[in-house]
């Protein structure tokens, strides 16, 4: 009987709590919510979803995925071959060419490890590099240097610097220091400091991010061929351009294959050095 | 191992008036002076925060001072830089708290790393140490009873091991001066007692001087013949470990740390013997 009453009176006194509201006041609140609902009414309105459009695409997409069940591999091996081959080589020189050209920057772009004005510069640097689409640096290097895999290789090795220096630059920055000092303590020389303090800590995230872009780049190969930089994406765009989905679906499963044979041998690679 | 390049009767190391501020805010060091004599083991102790590693920072220029010098054989290290500077570091070995190996080396590059004030660049990038220097690596690691270890990755030794690594690798350097910071932070206090006796031995053998950071006040009174006393970036006490007394632990660690420094002399009594 006490009981109850002394829990009742502790209910009765107890304090209500609710979590701090991001926005105070609920007039600026509801206003935000309703003006964001109505804009993204309006927005949809300027789509201009056309139902007859839709059904004709519906139709069309019948006689795509009816190539895509027939994949024929035999037609255009010749083709498909070179840019397959074309675009392997492309995705392991550019990788390893971006990687030789990432590491200095990478290094330049750490705060603990460079002096202020190089670090600007080198951020800088990296932040042009991933300023702008594959896509586009793509079709740049195409209008300077022409068709084919050169202008391809460039855009893989521009992608790749602004990739690894950035993360390479945010592993090095995020290193313990203490081992840096000690050597410091020792009269090591900056690039022996690097050498013996920075890369081994390092060297497992250098190791990981280059598999993972090697990955990136076979992809981005394919995209980058459609406007003209070389391998298997050109040979895509020309059977796309024949209507021969049969074709098409070949090259698309090989796609597939090579991204999943990569991530086996990645994987592998990784647990073997890591 | 010690070569007598310091005249026979003056200090191995002089540190006048130094100065430490970082950015505008108060000073870590407000002007600290010492002597520290060849031959000579002197433990530093104060309370967190009372500019102990700071000091000695300072003195290999990690922090760079902001007044004062430092003066190694008649030279003030605060008006070296580059090779000279890098020189002059050979020869004062650091030994850090939580030790600053690089984990993923083994044990003998780690000890190498000592080396690399005098290895050229690629040679030590190829891993082409002077065979002198491979074989005192190798003798080093069998006085700390690390033999076997070389090709131990660090990250795989215990605390106490890793530790042994550190002093390994500075005395390699050479180094006619240890600065020691608080080498037992990591360590339990067995360990810790092991570490010290190793540290103090080892200047007595080799003829070497050394500074000591120590937070365990009964440690620094068992193995430092010299103790220095910080507070608040000033040495406050300079003397023999019979003179400590509350008094002095009072000015030293503050008022309100007397008690929890009496725990501390209470269980370091328990270790030490």
């Amino acid at each position: 009987m006490y009981a109850r009453k002394g829990h009742a009176l502790a209910t009765d006194l107890a304090r209500a709590w609710r979590p701090p509201p991001r926005i105070e006041s609920r007039a600026v609140r509801t206003l935000i919510v309703v003006s964001v609902a109505l804009y993204l009414l309006v927005a949809a309105l300027t789509v201009e979803v056309d139902p007859g459009r839709i059904r004709e695409g519906m139709s069309r997409a019948g006689d795509l995925f009816g190539g895509w069940l027939r994949p024929d591999f035999v037609t255009r091996w010749p083709d498909i071959r070179t840019g397959l081959l074309e675009s392997l080589s492309m995705t392991a020189v550019a990788t390893a060419v971006g990687l030789m050209i990432s590491i200095p920057f990478g290094l330049g772009a750490s705060r603990n490890l460079v002096p202020g004005p190089v670090y600007v510069v080198c951020r800088g640097a990296l932040a042009v590099f991933r300023a702008f689409n594959e896509i586009i640096v793509a079709i740049l290097f195409v209008a300077m240097f022409g068709f084919g895999p050169f202008a391809g290789v460039m855009t893989l090795v521009v992608a790749t610097v602004g990739f690894l220096g950035k993360l390479l630059a945010e592993a090095v920055e995020e290193i313990d220091s203490a081992p840096l000092d000690a050597l410091t303590t020792a009269g090591a020389s900056w690039p022996s400091r690097v050498v013996f303090g920075v890369l081994p800590q390092v060297m497992p995230r250098i190791l990981g991010l280059t598999l993972y872009r090697l990955d990136i780049n076979f992809r981005e190969s394919a995209v980058i061929g459609l406007v003209g930089a070389g391998g298997i994406g050109a040979t895509l765009t020309t059977a796309f351009s024949r209507y021969e989905f049969e074709s098409v679906s070949a090259i698309l499963i090989l796609i597939i294959a090579m991204v999943f044979a990569a991530e086996v041998i990645s994987g592998h690679l990784r647990r073997r050095l890591l | 191992m010690s070569t007598d390049r310091t005249p026979e009767g003056s200090a191995a190391l002089e540190i006048e008036d130094l100065v430490v501020r970082y950015g505008k805010g108060e000073d870590v060091l407000r002007g600290v002076s010492l002597e520290l004599q060849r031959h000579e083991v002197v433990g530093l102790i104060g309370a967190s925060g009372s500019g102990k590693s700071t000091l000695l920072r300072a003195v290999h220029r990690l922090v760079e001072p902001t007044s004062g010098a430092v003066i190694l054989d008649g030279v003030n290290l605060l008006g070296l830089a580059g090779p000279e500077l890098r020189q002059a570091r050979l020869r004062m070995g650091m030994i850090f708290q939580e030790h600053a190996l690089v984990g993923r080396l083994t044990v003998m590059e780690n000890v190498l790393c000592g080396t690399l004030g005098r290895t050229g660049f690629w040679k030590s990038v190829r891993r082409n140490f002077e065979p002198n220097d491979v074989e005192e690596a190798f003798r080093l690691l069998e006085r700390m009873g690390l033999d076997g270890l070389e090709d131990r990755r660090c990250d795989e030794l215990s605390g106490g091991q890793k530790q042994r690594v550190g002093i390994a690798r500075a005395l390699i350097q050479h180094p006619d001066i240890l600065l020691v910071d608080e080498p037992t932070a990591s360590l339990d206090p067995a360990a810790s007692a092991r570490i010290m006796s190793l540290i103090t031995e080892v200047c007595a053998e080799d003829g070497l001087s050394a500074i000591i950071n120590l937070h365990d006040v009964p440690l620094a009174r068992r193995f430092c013949p010299r103790i220095l006393g910080l507070h608040a970036g000033r040495i406050v006490f300079d003397g023999p470990p019979s003179a400590l007394n509350d008094e002095i632990l009072t000015q030293v660690y503050g008022e309100e740390a007397l008690e929890s420094y009496v725990g501390v002399r209470s269980e370091g009594t328990r270790v030490g013997d």
